[in-house]
């Protein structure tokens, strides 16, 4: 029972931790939205994809959760596996990067973000760029993405 | 203490302040008012800005500088509805308050020295903190005891002096080193580092422009400490050791400090007199040039003090434009006193 806990545990810090910081993310882009919508309700469009784009990390740490709860056969009623905890514990290290990676990375995609808007707001035409600046970060919340699949696809349980 | 290191504090305020940013008059649109041919074709101009609505209430055109007062207090009444800290607009507005009790104290010793005209409430701002019928009551009824920024020592302090001296200068310096201290206050309880690095700066600025008064009164420096106030970067001191040297070197003297740079004005004109207009102006950037650094962060507290001067400049710059097209002076005298706002 302690591996499979432990392997709960891990999906729920994937899914908690990417999903906190994303709401922190896109709670900062939001405010800084509507600073700029308050002076020019048109800019709406260009600033809700900015805003969005601190989302990610929460779908990202979902996802890992969803690949957990998946390989522990607690989605479709066929019960779950047996797992012991020295297996539990491996699929805890591999949700560890997007919980950690997704709870920072989405607050500071937020912060670029609300920098960004705030960009748009005297230059509308820098959009593009505007954009291209909290992409960047996404590349790492992308990596630990990947890094968690493919350490999970590494653990043999059942 | 408060907090004010928590996510998103200011990310609304500033984002909100870039956007009204936009709206702020550029050089180009002051070097097209200088070219009205006369106060209707200005206002004509001025009608898709946001003085117009004020131009229309005062009702004639003539009337710009109580139009250009009010843009300034309703920028400050829109910033209040959203600027977290509410000090960061007092360190803005406080030296309107201390503006309005030297108006009113001069007032006063005017009318006890016998003259029926002495009071000018005309000269009396709305921009400051304090409710200019509240500070007028508590001046002339003599109770100060709810006056904030350590006025009500200080307003006492000034008829002692007065009634000692009978000088006017005397008493506006010690109502200046208030202001300044009180300033330095405000700014030390807010605890943001840009914000009390400005004010430092402004004692600085407003020093430097006191002893290029003095040095072309060729004012003794040993009896010139006085006019100098506290809470600066440079040390009131040094600042009088200045007088002992020409003008000329006050920009290598200082080299030590940024502020000195801005010196350099009176080294490039021999004639003082032609240069303190230069130094003044350059010196008014200088300051605004110390809190652009915050234009760089989404969340900089200093972005409102920024913005609030930047405003100041324009409302500046409108009474320049304005005071030459409605009195047909010289444009390019006009041109030469604007500052760079936006």
């Amino acid at each position: 029972m302690l591996g499979l806990s432990l392997a709960l545990f891990g999906a729920a810090l994937a899914a908690a931790l990417a999903g906190i910081g994303s709401a922190i993310g896109i709670g900062v882009a939001g405010g800084a939205a509507a600073g700029v919508m308050t002076e020019d309700p048109n800019k709406f469009g260009s600033c809700l994809i900015l805003q969005a784009l601190p989302g990610t990390q929460g779908i990202y740490g979902l996802l890992i959760a969803f690949f957990v709860l998946n390989k522990l056969g607690l989605l479709g009623g066929a019960g779950a596996v047996a797992l012991n905890w020295n297996q539990g514990l491996q699929i805890l290290a591999s949700c560890l990067p997007i919980a950690v990676v997704g709870w920072y990375s989405a607050i500071w995609q937020g912060k670029t973000s609300a920098a960004s808007i705030q960009m748009i707001s005297k230059k509308p035409e820098a959009m593009g760029k505007a954009i291209i600046l909290p992409a960047m970060v996404e590349t790492y919340a992308v990596l630990a993405l990947l890094t968690s699949i493919l350490m999970l696809m590494g653990v043999q349980v059942g | 203490m408060k907090d004010r290191q928590a996510v998103g504090n200011y990310v609304y305020t500033v984002s909100r302040l870039r956007g009204m940013e936009n709206h702020l008059l550029d050089s180009a649109f002051f070097s097209r008012l200088m070219d009205s041919s006369g106060i209707d074709d200005a206002v004509k101009a001025l009608g898709e800005t946001s003085y117009s609505q004020w131009i229309s209430a005062a009702g004639n055109a003539n009337n710009f500088d109580k139009a250009i007062d009010s843009e300034i207090l309703a920028t400050c009444e829109e910033l209040k509805s959203f600027v977290p800290d509410s000090e960061l607009l007092d360190i803005f507005r406080l030296p309107y308050d201390f503006h309005n009790v030297k108006v009113l104290l001069k007032g006063l010793f005017k009318v006890r020295g016998g003259e029926t005209e002495g009071r000018r409430y005309d000269l009396i701002s709305k921009l400051g903190t304090i409710d200019t019928e509240e500070l007028t009551n508590a001046i002339e009824t003599e109770e100060y005891g709810f006056l904030p920024y350590g006025l009500t020592d200080l307003i006492p302090q000034c008829w002692q002096l007065w009634d000692q001296t009978k000088n006017a200068q005397a008493v506006e310096l010690l109502i200046d080193h208030q202001m300044f201290k009180a300033m330095l206050k405000v700014a030390e309880e807010l605890n943001m580092p840009d914000v009390i690095q400005w004010v430092r700066n402004k004692i600085d600025a407003e020093n430097l422009r006191g002893a290029i008064r003095l040095a072309r009164m060729k004012y003794d420096s040993a009896k010139a400490l006085p006019f100098f106030h506290e809470g600066g970067n440079i040390r009131p001191d040094d600042i009088a050791k200045l007088l002992n040297e020409p003008v000329e070197t006050w920009s290598r003297v200082l080299s030590y400090t940024d502020i000195g740079a801005v010196l350099t004005a009176l080294q490039e004109q021999g004639d003082i007199k032609a240069s303190l207009t230069d130094v003044s102006k350059a010196l008014d950037e200088y300051l605004l040039k110390v809190l652009e650094k915050a234009k760089y962060s989404m969340d900089a507290p200093a972005n409102v003090l920024l913005y609030l001067l930047t405003k100041e400049a324009e409302a500046r710059n409108m009474r320049v434009a304005l005071v030459c097209v409605a009195g047909g002076l010289d444009r390019e005298f006009g041109r030469r006193l604007l500052s760079n706002g936006r």
